[in-house]
Protein backbone atom coordinates (compact mmCIF):
# COMPACT_ATOMS: atom_id res chain seq x y z
CA UNK A 1 0.00 0.00 0.00
CA UNK A 2 3.10 2.21 1.44
CA UNK A 3 6.33 1.49 0.00
CA UNK A 4 9.20 3.48 0.65
CA UNK A 5 13.01 2.19 0.13
CA UNK A 6 15.92 4.11 -0.06
CA UNK A 7 14.42 7.47 0.09
CA UNK A 8 16.73 10.31 -0.22
CA UNK A 9 15.32 14.30 -0.24
CA UNK A 10 16.94 17.38 0.41
CA UNK A 11 14.93 20.49 -0.72
CA UNK A 12 15.66 23.17 -3.43
CA UNK A 13 18.83 25.07 -2.41
CA UNK A 14 20.23 23.07 0.22
CA UNK A 15 22.67 20.03 0.39
CA UNK A 16 21.01 18.82 3.52
CA UNK A 17 19.60 15.04 2.98
CA UNK A 18 16.33 15.40 5.13
CA UNK A 19 15.47 12.20 4.51
CA UNK A 20 18.23 10.16 3.87
CA UNK A 21 17.62 6.02 2.92
CA UNK A 22 14.13 5.93 4.52
CA UNK A 23 12.75 2.38 4.30
CA UNK A 24 8.69 2.35 5.17
CA UNK A 25 5.95 0.29 4.47
CA UNK A 26 2.74 0.46 5.60
CA UNK A 27 0.19 -2.37 4.84
CA UNK A 28 -3.27 -1.17 3.65
CA UNK A 29 -5.98 -0.46 6.35
CA UNK A 30 -3.72 -0.08 9.43
CA UNK A 31 -3.15 3.07 11.36
CA UNK A 32 0.28 3.74 11.34
CA UNK A 33 1.73 6.61 13.73
CA UNK A 34 5.13 8.61 13.68
CA UNK A 35 7.44 9.88 16.15
CA UNK A 36 10.20 11.80 16.01
CA UNK A 37 11.78 15.29 17.46
CA UNK A 38 11.48 18.75 15.79
CA UNK A 39 12.99 18.83 12.84
CA UNK A 40 13.90 14.58 12.17
CA UNK A 41 11.76 15.17 8.70
CA UNK A 42 8.26 14.48 9.31
CA UNK A 43 6.18 16.75 7.72
CA UNK A 44 8.84 15.97 4.80
CA UNK A 45 8.36 12.67 4.55
CA UNK A 46 4.36 13.35 5.15
CA UNK A 47 4.41 15.66 1.70
CA UNK A 48 6.13 12.65 0.10
CA UNK A 49 3.76 10.01 1.02
CA UNK A 50 0.80 12.66 -0.16
CA UNK A 51 2.60 13.60 -3.48
CA UNK A 52 3.45 17.31 -2.21
CA UNK A 53 7.33 16.08 -2.23
CA UNK A 54 8.61 16.16 -5.11
CA UNK A 55 5.46 18.03 -7.43
CA UNK A 56 5.29 20.81 -5.65
CA UNK A 57 8.01 21.41 -3.41
CA UNK A 58 10.69 20.07 -6.01
CA UNK A 59 14.49 19.33 -4.40
CA UNK A 60 16.41 15.91 -5.51
CA UNK A 61 14.05 13.07 -4.35
CA UNK A 62 16.07 9.65 -4.81
CA UNK A 63 14.51 6.20 -4.27
CA UNK A 64 11.46 4.08 -4.73
CA UNK A 65 8.14 5.71 -3.41
CA UNK A 66 5.32 4.00 -4.25
CA UNK A 67 1.52 5.06 -2.51
CA UNK A 68 -1.81 3.55 -3.14
CA UNK A 69 -0.41 2.00 -6.46
CA UNK A 70 1.30 4.74 -7.83
CA UNK A 71 4.87 5.72 -8.71
CA UNK A 72 4.56 9.21 -6.82
CA UNK A 73 8.14 10.95 -8.63
CA UNK A 74 6.03 9.91 -12.03
CA UNK A 75 2.72 10.24 -11.35
CA UNK A 76 0.50 13.76 -11.54
CA UNK A 77 -0.21 15.53 -8.40
CA UNK A 78 -3.62 15.46 -9.19
CA UNK A 79 -3.79 11.67 -9.17
CA UNK A 80 -2.09 11.36 -6.24
CA UNK A 81 -4.07 13.75 -4.18
CA UNK A 82 -7.33 12.12 -5.27
CA UNK A 83 -5.74 8.91 -3.79
CA UNK A 84 -3.77 10.10 -1.11
CA UNK A 85 -5.29 13.06 1.54
CA UNK A 86 -3.43 15.41 3.46
CA UNK A 87 -4.02 17.17 7.07
CA UNK A 88 -1.72 19.71 8.63
CA UNK A 89 -1.45 20.93 11.73
CA UNK A 90 -2.53 24.35 11.48
CA UNK A 91 -6.58 24.37 11.30
CA UNK A 92 -6.80 28.22 10.29
CA UNK A 93 -4.84 27.12 7.70
CA UNK A 94 -6.55 24.08 5.99
CA UNK A 95 -9.81 26.28 5.44
CA UNK A 96 -9.44 27.20 1.87
CA UNK A 97 -11.66 30.20 2.10
CA UNK A 98 -12.27 29.92 -1.31
CA UNK A 99 -16.36 28.85 -0.04
CA UNK A 100 -18.50 30.41 2.99
CA UNK A 101 -20.11 27.60 4.87
CA UNK A 102 -18.87 24.29 5.93
CA UNK A 103 -20.86 21.94 3.79
CA UNK A 104 -19.44 24.34 0.85
CA UNK A 105 -16.16 23.96 2.10
CA UNK A 106 -16.44 20.22 2.59
CA UNK A 107 -17.95 19.93 -0.95
CA UNK A 108 -14.87 22.14 -2.40
CA UNK A 109 -12.50 18.92 -3.75
CA UNK A 110 -15.52 17.69 -4.86
CA UNK A 111 -16.33 20.53 -7.18
CA UNK A 112 -12.71 20.40 -8.46
CA UNK A 113 -12.90 16.96 -9.22
CA UNK A 114 -15.67 17.92 -11.65
CA UNK A 115 -18.06 15.51 -9.48
CA UNK A 116 -21.92 15.30 -10.00
CA UNK A 117 -24.28 17.41 -8.09
CA UNK A 118 -26.22 14.57 -6.81
CA UNK A 119 -22.97 12.64 -5.67
CA UNK A 120 -22.21 15.46 -3.49
CA UNK A 121 -24.59 15.87 -2.22
CA UNK A 122 -24.47 12.17 -0.99
CA UNK A 123 -21.32 11.98 -0.38
CA UNK A 124 -21.26 15.21 1.72
CA UNK A 125 -24.37 14.59 3.59
CA UNK A 126 -22.77 11.03 4.71
CA UNK A 127 -19.48 12.89 5.99
CA UNK A 128 -21.14 15.61 7.61
CA UNK A 129 -22.75 13.53 9.32
CA UNK A 130 -20.29 10.63 10.36
CA UNK A 131 -18.28 13.55 11.16
CA UNK A 132 -21.20 15.16 13.65
CA UNK A 133 -21.20 18.25 11.69
CA UNK A 134 -24.60 18.68 10.93
CA UNK A 135 -25.00 21.62 13.44
CA UNK A 136 -22.37 23.28 11.89
CA UNK A 137 -23.17 23.07 8.02
CA UNK A 138 -24.66 26.00 7.80
CA UNK A 139 -22.02 28.12 9.59
CA UNK A 140 -18.99 29.91 8.41
CA UNK A 141 -15.88 27.72 8.77
CA UNK A 142 -13.97 31.21 10.23
CA UNK A 143 -16.48 30.93 12.98
CA UNK A 144 -15.62 27.37 14.26
CA UNK A 145 -12.94 26.68 17.05
CA UNK A 146 -9.81 25.12 16.14
CA UNK A 147 -10.90 21.31 16.75
CA UNK A 148 -13.73 21.67 14.93
CA UNK A 149 -12.10 23.51 11.97
CA UNK A 150 -9.69 20.62 12.23
CA UNK A 151 -12.81 18.14 11.74
CA UNK A 152 -13.78 20.44 9.06
CA UNK A 153 -10.65 20.05 7.22
CA UNK A 154 -10.46 16.11 7.43
CA UNK A 155 -13.72 15.82 6.08
CA UNK A 156 -13.04 18.10 3.32
CA UNK A 157 -10.49 15.28 2.66
CA UNK A 158 -12.42 12.39 3.43
CA UNK A 159 -15.05 13.37 1.44
CA UNK A 160 -12.88 12.86 -1.64
CA UNK A 161 -12.57 9.18 -0.64
CA UNK A 162 -8.61 8.67 -0.49
CA UNK A 163 -7.62 5.47 0.58
CA UNK A 164 -5.06 6.56 2.23
CA UNK A 165 -5.09 9.69 5.21
CA UNK A 166 -2.14 11.59 6.14
CA UNK A 167 -2.43 13.62 8.72
CA UNK A 168 1.11 16.16 10.16
CA UNK A 169 0.46 16.66 13.66
CA UNK A 170 -3.27 17.37 12.92
CA UNK A 171 -4.00 17.81 17.26
CA UNK A 172 -0.49 20.08 17.71
CA UNK A 173 -2.67 23.22 18.13
CA UNK A 174 -5.78 22.18 19.59
CA UNK A 175 -6.93 21.77 23.15
CA UNK A 176 -7.77 18.09 25.14
CA UNK A 177 -11.15 18.33 24.04
CA UNK A 178 -10.57 19.18 19.92
CA UNK A 179 -7.51 16.70 20.22
CA UNK A 180 -10.33 14.13 21.20
CA UNK A 181 -12.30 14.95 18.65
CA UNK A 182 -9.96 14.72 16.12
CA UNK A 183 -8.68 11.34 17.23
CA UNK A 184 -12.37 9.82 18.02
CA UNK A 185 -13.10 10.97 14.15
CA UNK A 186 -9.79 8.81 13.23
CA UNK A 187 -10.90 6.03 15.05
CA UNK A 188 -13.98 6.04 12.77
CA UNK A 189 -12.09 6.73 9.36
CA UNK A 190 -10.17 3.70 10.17
CA UNK A 191 -13.10 1.06 10.95
CA UNK A 192 -13.95 1.99 7.41
CA UNK A 193 -10.62 0.36 5.81
CA UNK A 194 -8.59 3.69 5.01
CA UNK A 195 -5.12 3.43 5.55
CA UNK A 196 -4.38 6.21 7.86
CA UNK A 197 -0.31 7.84 8.66
CA UNK A 198 -0.45 9.73 11.31
CA UNK A 199 2.74 12.40 12.42
CA UNK A 200 2.13 13.06 16.15
CA UNK A 201 3.86 13.89 18.99
CA UNK A 202 0.62 12.76 21.87
CA UNK A 203 2.22 9.59 22.39
CA UNK A 204 -0.69 7.84 24.69
CA UNK A 205 -3.16 8.67 22.36
CA UNK A 206 -1.00 7.20 19.57
CA UNK A 207 -0.40 3.59 21.90
CA UNK A 208 -4.24 4.01 22.36
CA UNK A 209 -5.23 4.67 18.16
CA UNK A 210 -1.93 3.06 16.20
CA UNK A 211 -1.13 -0.52 15.04
CA UNK A 212 2.39 0.25 14.40
CA UNK A 213 4.76 3.16 15.46
CA UNK A 214 7.57 4.23 13.97
CA UNK A 215 10.47 6.24 15.11
CA UNK A 216 11.72 8.88 12.99
CA UNK A 217 15.34 9.86 13.59
CA UNK A 218 18.23 11.33 10.81
CA UNK A 219 16.19 10.82 8.22
CA UNK A 220 14.89 7.19 8.50
CA UNK A 221 12.38 4.56 10.42
CA UNK A 222 15.16 3.74 13.39
CA UNK A 223 12.42 1.97 15.13
CA UNK A 224 9.45 0.69 14.06
CA UNK A 225 6.74 -2.23 16.20
CA UNK A 226 3.74 -1.99 18.09
CA UNK A 227 3.37 0.84 19.89
CA UNK A 228 3.74 -1.07 23.15
CA UNK A 229 6.87 -2.42 22.60
CA UNK A 230 8.48 1.18 20.54
CA UNK A 231 7.49 3.41 23.66
CA UNK A 232 8.88 0.99 26.37
CA UNK A 233 12.10 1.45 23.97
CA UNK A 234 15.27 2.99 26.09
CA UNK A 235 16.53 4.51 23.15
CA UNK A 236 13.70 6.74 22.16
CA UNK A 237 15.60 9.90 24.21
CA UNK A 238 18.27 9.46 22.28
CA UNK A 239 16.57 10.24 19.38
CA UNK A 240 14.20 13.12 21.12
CA UNK A 241 11.14 11.41 21.66
CA UNK A 242 9.60 11.48 24.71
CA UNK A 243 7.95 8.69 27.06
CA UNK A 244 4.37 8.33 28.21
CA UNK A 245 3.95 9.90 31.71
CA UNK A 246 4.21 5.93 32.52
CA UNK A 247 7.13 5.01 31.54
CA UNK A 248 8.96 7.99 32.60
CA UNK A 249 7.13 7.31 36.27
CA UNK A 250 8.39 4.12 36.11
CA UNK A 251 12.42 4.81 35.14
CA UNK A 252 12.43 7.30 38.05
CA UNK A 253 11.12 4.88 40.08
CA UNK A 254 12.96 2.33 39.49
CA UNK A 255 16.31 5.12 39.39
CA UNK A 256 15.18 5.58 42.87
CA UNK A 257 15.39 1.83 43.59
CA UNK A 258 11.87 1.26 44.53
CA UNK A 259 11.18 -1.03 41.69
CA UNK A 260 12.78 -3.97 40.18
CA UNK A 261 15.03 -2.55 37.37
CA UNK A 262 14.23 -5.36 34.92
CA UNK A 263 10.60 -5.30 35.14
CA UNK A 264 9.12 -4.17 31.72
CA UNK A 265 8.54 -0.61 31.77
CA UNK A 266 4.61 0.52 31.82
CA UNK A 267 3.27 2.52 28.83
CA UNK A 268 -0.23 2.77 30.17
CA UNK A 269 -2.12 3.52 33.55
CA UNK A 270 -3.43 0.05 33.64
CA UNK A 271 0.49 -1.38 33.36
CA UNK A 272 1.86 1.18 35.53
CA UNK A 273 -0.75 -0.04 38.29
CA UNK A 274 0.63 -3.19 38.03
CA UNK A 275 3.87 -2.66 37.87
CA UNK A 276 4.00 0.13 41.05
CA UNK A 277 2.10 -2.70 43.00
CA UNK A 278 4.98 -5.40 42.50
CA UNK A 279 7.54 -2.68 43.69
CA UNK A 280 4.82 -2.01 46.69
CA UNK A 281 4.53 -5.50 47.49
CA UNK A 282 8.44 -5.65 46.94
CA UNK B 1 -16.24 38.25 7.22
CA UNK B 2 -15.50 41.54 5.58
CA UNK B 3 -19.20 41.82 4.06
CA UNK B 4 -22.02 44.39 3.49
CA UNK B 5 -24.59 41.38 3.27
CA UNK B 6 -27.81 41.69 5.20
CA UNK B 7 -29.81 38.67 5.35
CA UNK B 8 -33.43 39.66 4.79
CA UNK B 9 -36.30 37.75 3.20
CA UNK B 10 -37.21 39.75 0.22
CA UNK B 11 -37.73 39.59 -3.54
CA UNK B 12 -34.39 41.26 -4.23
CA UNK B 13 -32.62 39.25 -1.42
CA UNK B 14 -34.07 36.01 -3.84
CA UNK B 15 -33.23 37.35 -7.26
CA UNK B 16 -29.95 35.42 -9.32
CA UNK B 17 -26.93 37.83 -8.36
CA UNK B 18 -26.28 37.93 -12.10
CA UNK B 19 -29.86 39.52 -12.54
CA UNK B 20 -29.25 42.28 -10.08
CA UNK B 21 -25.63 42.71 -11.30
CA UNK B 22 -26.93 43.03 -14.83
CA UNK B 23 -29.40 45.80 -13.46
CA UNK B 24 -26.88 47.81 -11.94
CA UNK B 25 -24.71 47.88 -14.70
CA UNK B 26 -27.68 48.93 -16.71
CA UNK B 27 -28.48 51.57 -14.51
CA UNK B 28 -24.83 52.73 -14.63
CA UNK B 29 -24.61 52.63 -18.50
CA UNK B 30 -28.06 54.65 -18.50
CA UNK B 31 -26.49 57.71 -15.85
CA UNK B 32 -23.25 57.95 -17.33
CA UNK B 33 -24.90 58.53 -20.84
CA UNK B 34 -27.94 60.39 -20.28
CA UNK B 35 -26.40 63.95 -20.27
CA UNK B 36 -29.20 65.77 -17.25
CA UNK B 37 -28.78 65.48 -13.90
CA UNK B 38 -32.44 64.95 -12.97
CA UNK B 39 -32.57 61.49 -15.01
CA UNK B 40 -29.90 60.45 -12.09
CA UNK B 41 -31.87 62.00 -9.51
CA UNK B 42 -34.78 60.35 -11.13
CA UNK B 43 -33.29 56.96 -10.85
CA UNK B 44 -32.12 57.30 -7.46
CA UNK B 45 -35.34 58.27 -5.84
CA UNK B 46 -37.55 56.76 -7.84
CA UNK B 47 -35.66 53.26 -8.74
CA UNK B 48 -33.00 52.90 -6.06
CA UNK B 49 -34.44 54.01 -3.07
CA UNK B 50 -37.61 52.41 -2.78
CA UNK B 51 -36.47 48.97 -3.58
CA UNK B 52 -33.83 49.28 -1.41
CA UNK B 53 -36.38 50.24 1.41
CA UNK B 54 -38.76 47.60 -0.17
CA UNK B 55 -35.71 44.84 0.50
CA UNK B 56 -35.27 45.99 4.11
CA UNK B 57 -31.82 47.33 3.87
CA UNK B 58 -32.93 51.22 3.40
CA UNK B 59 -31.13 52.34 6.51
CA UNK B 60 -27.95 50.92 5.97
CA UNK B 61 -28.00 51.99 2.32
CA UNK B 62 -28.49 55.62 3.02
CA UNK B 63 -26.00 55.32 6.12
CA UNK B 64 -23.49 53.86 3.52
CA UNK B 65 -24.11 56.65 0.74
CA UNK B 66 -24.03 59.14 3.18
CA UNK B 67 -20.53 58.00 4.21
CA UNK B 68 -18.99 57.46 0.55
CA UNK B 69 -20.78 60.03 -1.50
CA UNK B 70 -21.19 62.79 1.29
CA UNK B 71 -17.97 64.32 1.45
CA UNK B 72 -17.34 63.76 -2.12
CA UNK B 73 -20.40 65.95 -3.06
CA UNK B 74 -19.45 68.77 -0.53
CA UNK B 75 -15.94 69.12 -2.21
CA UNK B 76 -17.56 68.66 -5.78
CA UNK B 77 -19.84 71.76 -5.12
CA UNK B 78 -17.17 73.79 -3.72
CA UNK B 79 -14.40 73.17 -6.57
CA UNK B 80 -16.66 73.32 -9.34
CA UNK B 81 -18.93 76.27 -7.95
CA UNK B 82 -15.74 78.40 -7.12
CA UNK B 83 -13.39 77.27 -10.13
CA UNK B 84 -15.80 75.82 -12.84
CA UNK B 85 -13.70 77.67 -15.76
CA UNK B 86 -17.16 78.27 -17.85
CA UNK B 87 -18.32 80.38 -14.88
CA UNK B 88 -20.92 83.19 -16.32
CA UNK B 89 -23.95 83.33 -13.73
CA UNK B 90 -22.51 84.28 -10.09
CA UNK B 91 -25.06 82.96 -7.16
CA UNK B 92 -22.55 84.71 -4.92
CA UNK B 93 -18.67 85.96 -3.84
CA UNK B 94 -16.85 85.13 -1.09
CA UNK B 95 -13.82 87.21 -0.99
CA UNK B 96 -12.16 87.22 -4.26
CA UNK B 97 -13.58 83.74 -4.81
CA UNK B 98 -17.11 83.48 -7.17
CA UNK B 99 -19.72 80.96 -6.45
CA UNK B 100 -21.47 79.77 -10.20
CA UNK B 101 -25.00 78.31 -11.13
CA UNK B 102 -23.10 76.43 -14.10
CA UNK B 103 -20.29 74.70 -11.98
CA UNK B 104 -23.26 73.70 -9.12
CA UNK B 105 -24.94 72.21 -11.90
CA UNK B 106 -21.81 70.40 -13.24
CA UNK B 107 -21.21 69.41 -9.27
CA UNK B 108 -24.95 68.01 -8.86
CA UNK B 109 -24.37 66.35 -12.52
CA UNK B 110 -21.44 64.48 -11.46
CA UNK B 111 -22.46 64.34 -7.75
CA UNK B 112 -26.14 62.53 -8.53
CA UNK B 113 -24.49 60.26 -11.07
CA UNK B 114 -21.99 59.08 -8.67
CA UNK B 115 -24.47 58.69 -5.92
CA UNK B 116 -26.45 56.08 -8.78
CA UNK B 117 -23.16 54.27 -9.28
CA UNK B 118 -22.45 53.79 -5.38
CA UNK B 119 -26.17 53.24 -4.15
CA UNK B 120 -27.06 50.74 -6.85
CA UNK B 121 -23.44 48.84 -6.04
CA UNK B 122 -24.03 48.99 -2.42
CA UNK B 123 -27.83 47.83 -3.05
CA UNK B 124 -26.55 44.87 -4.84
CA UNK B 125 -23.45 43.82 -1.73
CA UNK B 126 -26.21 44.61 0.57
CA UNK B 127 -28.55 42.26 -1.17
CA UNK B 128 -26.50 39.19 -2.32
CA UNK B 129 -24.24 36.98 -0.66
CA UNK B 130 -20.46 37.18 -1.56
CA UNK B 131 -20.66 33.17 -2.05
CA UNK B 132 -23.78 33.28 -4.45
CA UNK B 133 -22.18 35.78 -6.06
CA UNK B 134 -19.11 34.08 -7.10
CA UNK B 135 -21.22 30.78 -7.16
CA UNK B 136 -23.03 32.83 -10.19
CA UNK B 137 -19.85 34.19 -11.92
CA UNK B 138 -18.18 31.05 -11.79
CA UNK B 139 -21.05 29.26 -13.34
CA UNK B 140 -20.85 31.97 -15.84
CA UNK B 141 -17.33 31.81 -16.81
CA UNK B 142 -15.65 33.61 -14.37
CA UNK B 143 -12.38 32.06 -13.72
CA UNK B 144 -12.16 30.30 -10.37
CA UNK B 145 -8.76 31.81 -9.14
CA UNK B 146 -10.62 35.15 -9.06
CA UNK B 147 -13.73 33.83 -7.65
CA UNK B 148 -11.38 32.09 -5.08
CA UNK B 149 -9.11 35.39 -4.64
CA UNK B 150 -12.31 37.98 -3.97
CA UNK B 151 -14.11 34.97 -1.35
CA UNK B 152 -10.82 34.21 0.76
CA UNK B 153 -10.28 38.24 0.60
CA UNK B 154 -13.20 38.90 1.97
CA UNK B 155 -13.15 36.02 4.92
CA UNK B 156 -9.18 35.73 5.74
CA UNK B 157 -8.70 39.94 6.10
CA UNK B 158 -10.49 39.83 9.34
CA UNK B 159 -8.86 36.84 10.58
CA UNK B 160 -5.55 38.72 10.30
CA UNK B 161 -7.01 41.81 11.69
CA UNK B 162 -7.48 39.53 14.86
CA UNK B 163 -3.83 37.89 14.48
CA UNK B 164 -2.55 41.81 14.27
CA UNK B 165 -4.59 42.37 17.56
CA UNK B 166 -3.03 39.62 18.99
CA UNK B 167 0.94 40.69 18.25
CA UNK B 168 0.15 44.25 19.25
CA UNK B 169 -0.90 42.78 22.41
CA UNK B 170 1.60 40.28 23.13
CA UNK B 171 4.19 43.52 22.10
CA UNK B 172 3.00 45.56 24.82
CA UNK B 173 2.75 42.66 27.01
CA UNK B 174 6.24 42.96 26.27
CA UNK B 175 6.99 46.84 27.31
CA UNK B 176 5.89 48.26 23.78
CA UNK B 177 4.12 51.63 23.83
CA UNK B 178 1.88 51.87 21.14
CA UNK B 179 0.04 54.89 22.66
CA UNK B 180 1.79 58.74 22.17
CA UNK B 181 2.40 60.88 18.58
CA UNK B 182 2.33 60.24 15.30
CA UNK B 183 6.39 59.15 15.36
CA UNK B 184 5.71 56.56 18.23
CA UNK B 185 2.78 55.46 16.65
CA UNK B 186 4.76 54.77 13.14
CA UNK B 187 7.43 53.03 15.07
CA UNK B 188 4.96 50.40 16.58
CA UNK B 189 4.29 49.53 12.36
CA UNK B 190 7.71 47.48 12.07
CA UNK B 191 7.38 45.22 15.71
CA UNK B 192 3.77 44.93 14.34
CA UNK B 193 4.51 44.27 10.81
CA UNK B 194 7.26 42.04 10.49
CA UNK B 195 5.57 39.09 12.15
CA UNK B 196 2.24 39.55 10.83
CA UNK B 197 4.05 39.45 7.14
CA UNK B 198 6.47 36.66 7.86
CA UNK B 199 3.20 34.83 9.21
CA UNK B 200 1.42 35.32 6.17
CA UNK B 201 4.48 33.97 3.87
CA UNK B 202 4.14 30.68 6.20
CA UNK B 203 -0.05 30.89 5.54
CA UNK B 204 -0.01 30.78 2.29
CA UNK B 205 2.19 28.00 1.78
CA UNK B 206 0.15 25.92 4.02
CA UNK B 207 -2.88 26.94 2.85
CA UNK B 208 -1.54 26.96 -1.12
CA UNK B 209 -1.14 22.73 0.24
CA UNK B 210 -4.35 22.57 1.65
CA UNK B 211 -5.91 23.68 -2.55
CA UNK B 212 -3.86 21.64 -3.68
CA UNK B 213 -4.97 18.77 -1.55
CA UNK B 214 -8.36 19.28 -2.75
CA UNK B 215 -7.42 19.31 -6.13
CA UNK B 216 -7.39 23.07 -6.94
CA UNK B 217 -5.08 22.42 -9.72
CA UNK B 218 -7.36 20.10 -11.40
CA UNK B 219 -8.58 20.89 -14.88
CA UNK B 220 -11.39 19.27 -15.18
CA UNK B 221 -14.95 21.23 -15.44
CA UNK B 222 -16.03 22.11 -12.31
CA UNK B 223 -19.36 21.37 -10.52
CA UNK B 224 -21.14 23.82 -8.21
CA UNK B 225 -22.16 22.32 -5.21
CA UNK B 226 -24.64 25.63 -4.43
CA UNK B 227 -27.21 25.93 -6.12
CA UNK B 228 -27.98 29.62 -7.50
CA UNK B 229 -31.95 29.73 -8.26
CA UNK B 230 -32.44 31.25 -11.92
CA UNK B 231 -35.77 31.58 -13.90
CA UNK B 232 -36.80 32.06 -17.79
CA UNK B 233 -38.45 35.02 -16.62
CA UNK B 234 -35.15 36.45 -15.28
CA UNK B 235 -33.52 35.20 -18.08
CA UNK B 236 -35.85 37.12 -20.35
CA UNK B 237 -35.44 40.38 -17.64
CA UNK B 238 -31.33 40.19 -17.75
CA UNK B 239 -32.17 40.48 -21.71
CA UNK B 240 -34.91 43.57 -21.53
CA UNK B 241 -32.46 45.56 -19.51
CA UNK B 242 -29.71 44.87 -21.17
CA UNK B 243 -31.68 46.22 -24.37
CA UNK B 244 -33.33 49.07 -22.82
CA UNK B 245 -30.32 50.48 -21.47
CA UNK B 246 -28.51 50.22 -24.97
CA UNK B 247 -31.59 52.04 -26.57
CA UNK B 248 -31.66 54.71 -24.13
CA UNK B 249 -27.62 54.92 -24.55
CA UNK B 250 -28.10 55.05 -28.58
CA UNK B 251 -30.88 57.75 -28.15
CA UNK B 252 -28.27 59.60 -25.58
CA UNK B 253 -25.69 60.04 -28.19
CA UNK B 254 -28.50 60.72 -31.17
CA UNK B 255 -28.96 63.71 -28.80
CA UNK B 256 -32.52 63.06 -28.29
CA UNK B 257 -32.20 63.19 -24.02
CA UNK B 258 -30.13 65.93 -24.24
Amino acid sequence: MIDLAGVTYAYPDSERNVLAGLDLSISEGSVYGIVGASGAGKTTLAKTIAGFIPHAEGGDLEGRVTVAGLDVPTATLLDVVTRVGLVSQNPFNQITGARFTVEEEIAFGLENLGTSRAEMLERVDAVVDQFGLEELRSRSPYALSGGQQQLVAIASIMVMRPSILVMDEPTSQLDPGGTRLVFDVIERVAQQGTTVVMFEHKLELLRDHADTLGVLAEGRIVLSGSPRDVLADERLAEWGVGSTRFTAAARAAASAGLVDRKAELPVSLAEATGYFAKGANR
Amino acid sequence: MSTLYLDRQSPLHRLNPVTKLVGVLAVVLVVFAVPVWWASAAILVGVVVPIAAFSGVGRRLLVICSVLVGPLLVVLVVAQGFFYPGRETILFEWGPFRFSLEGLQIAIAVGARTAVLVAATMLLLLTTHPGALMTALTERGMPPKISYVISSTLQIIPAFRGRAESILLAQRSRGLRTKGNIFRRAAVLLPLVTPLVLGVFVDVEERSTAMEARAFGSTRSRVSYAVIPDSRAQRVARWVLVIVAFAIVGLAFAGVLS
